[in-house]
């Protein structure tokens, strides 16, 4: 059940989430993909939750020229290994 | 991200503890809904919610505060939300479907009591939980000796109005719900100041019952063979809608709706031809409880119905928006409430008569039925519920579980061989 090994993903945080869903907007009008996640702690340090962007590794070096054509706004990108895994079974 | 720390602090909260929760929710929000493909794009409005979920409705909902509205904290399906819309008051969901409330709850209440009520009262007096913090009001009912007596704890620290339910469903029953929602009009009148009329009733009532057909248009989505929308995301939205403002959730409902009978259209799922159906019934299921969804939906079957207090129960059945009298609404209101079916009722043949027909309605191939451990109500109505399930010839698993992961090996186990078998 649980996502192969090395699976890489990446989250895009932001400084607000208004930055955040301002890049949604703009990767979805130039057809990319990217879903709205809530920010995973050990990627994002010591902050409060919060929204960030998800995008698949096939995706992310669109998704990085787009950000870069656009000048959009955002705080770094993280790349997570085996971050999500649905057979866990941890629950809050 | 958004910083809410600020806020936090002036609501007086314990922002360490709750940091906890924030550890662990998005790893588990992740796990259970991030690992779906080919989602409809119109959740992306619940994972954001999800996403700021002490954030962004928190703020709005203080931003009220500021203008002078007041918010009523609420626990049941049976508060009737449109007499607080009608006097311009707010209602909000409070929580209670986490572990990490349990403890809290357990300082004061017996440990066998059901993890809901635990929670609930867990989140208020550890302040964990900016609804908690926020309410102006609570409002409780009777629809259980676990909550009375914990009505009776909490009302120590917070101000709360009880509804007192009825037991039966008479006529006399009726007319008594309706007196008391009276009573409860009179309560809300007098605590925001606003008189509630005849005009603003109806405005609340229709308001209410455009947020039922909305839900309902969601879960009608799944009733074909085609299955656009997973059973965990339809309850991340109705999760949620406890929470929303009314207007807004039933513009995203229907967007998202519009979406799952375009993908009907389609031929759009999100499950592969021939996975088995399963409708869930029992207690309630309150944000951030996701298990057996999950469990069940990474075990080969889908979720196609909860014939729940998050599910069903929470939007069948509209208020009459034509009476012309604040009594002939009460009553109206009365009888649309009195309509659902907890287990707190006897007898409660209603709700035996509810998951016959929407076992035949989302065309089932099995029912769950879920208890919430120490609910004594409902785990009582499983053995109806099975005799009945046996009768009517559908396959019937009971199943009782809490909010720890602890068993969630052995749900999967024997969840498993109930699906196996379906085949």
């Amino acid at each position: 059940m649980d996502t192969p090994a090395q699976e890489i993903s990446y989250y895009i945080l932001f400084g607000n989430y208004t930055q955040g869903l301002a890049l949604q907007a703009l990767l979805k009008q130039e057809g990319l993909t990217a879903r709205i996640a809530p920010t995973p702690r050990n990627l994002e340090g010591s902050q409060p939750c919060g929204m960030s962007l998800l995008v698949k590794q096939e995706d992310i070096d669109a998704v990085r020229a787009c950000i870069e054509k656009h000048g959009a706004e955002y705080l770094r990108i993280v790349e997570a290994v085996n971050q999500i895994r649905p057979g866990r079974n941890r629950f809050c | 991200m958004a910083d809410y720390l600020e806020m936090w602090k002036n609501l007086g909260m314990d922002v360490e503890t709750h940091d906890q929760l924030c550890q662990v929710l998005p790893t588990a929000f992740g796990d259970v809904y991030l690992s779906q493909e080919n989602r409809p794009e119109a959740m992306g409005f619940w994972d954001f919610v999800v996403s700021e979920i002490h954030g962004i409705r928190p703020s709005e909902l203080i931003a009220a505060q500021k203008n002078g509205q007041k918010v009523f904290g609420t626990f049941c399906v049976y508060v009737p939300d449109e007499v607080v819309i009608a006097a311009n008051g707010i209602v909000t969901g409070l929580c209670g479907g986490s572990q990490f409330w349990v403890p809290g709850g357990e300082k004061v209440l017996p440990k066998s009591t059901c993890p809901l009520i635990k929670a609930s009262v867990g989140a208020r007096l550890d302040r964990t939980c900016p609804f908690f913090r926020i309410a102006d009001m609570y409002v409780g009912e009777t629809t259980c000796d676990g909550k009375k007596k914990a009505w009776e704890i909490l009302g120590q620290d917070v101000p709360m109005h009880i509804m007192d339910i009825p037991q039966m469903k008479r006529e006399k029953d009726i007319q008594k719900w309706a007196e008391e929602i009276a009573d409860f009009a009179k309560v809300v009148e007098e605590f925001t100041g606003n008189k509630i009329t005849v005009e603003s009733l109806n405005a609340a009532i229709h308001t209410i019952n455009e947020k039922r057909k909305a839900m309902a248009r969601v879960y009608a989505a799944t009733k074909g063979a085609n299955l656009p929308i997973s059973g965990k995301d339809r309850l991340l939205m109705t999760q949620i809608a406890f929470f929303d403002d009314p207007t807004r959730c039933a513009e995203m409902c229907n967007k998202l709706a519009d979406e799952l009978d375009q993908r009907n259209k389609d031929g759009v799922s999100v499950f592969p031809v021939g996975t088995k159906r399963i409708l869930l019934t029992g207690t309630p299921l309150a944000i951030p409880n996701w298990k057996l969804h999950h469990i069940i939906e990474t075990s080969g079957a889908a979720v196609v119905c909860e014939e729940m207090c998050t599910g069903t129960r929470y939007f069948e059945n509209l208020v009459d928006e034509t009476q012309t009298t604040l009594e002939g609404q009460f009553m109206a209101l009365s009888q649309r409430y009195m309509k659902n079916n907890c287990a707190c009722f006897t007898p409660n043949t209603g709700r035996i008569d509810d998951i016959v027909r929407l076992a035949k309605e989302y065309n089932v191939d099995g029912v769950i039925d879920v208890n919430l451990k120490f609910c004594c109500l409902y785990d009582t109505e499983g053995y109806t519920v099975e005799k009945a399930m046996k009768e009517a010839g559908i396959p019937v698993l009971g199943i009782e579980t809490d909010y720890t992961d602890t068993d969630a090996e052995q749900l999967r186990t024997r969840i498993g061989a109930f699906i196996e078998l379906l085949k």
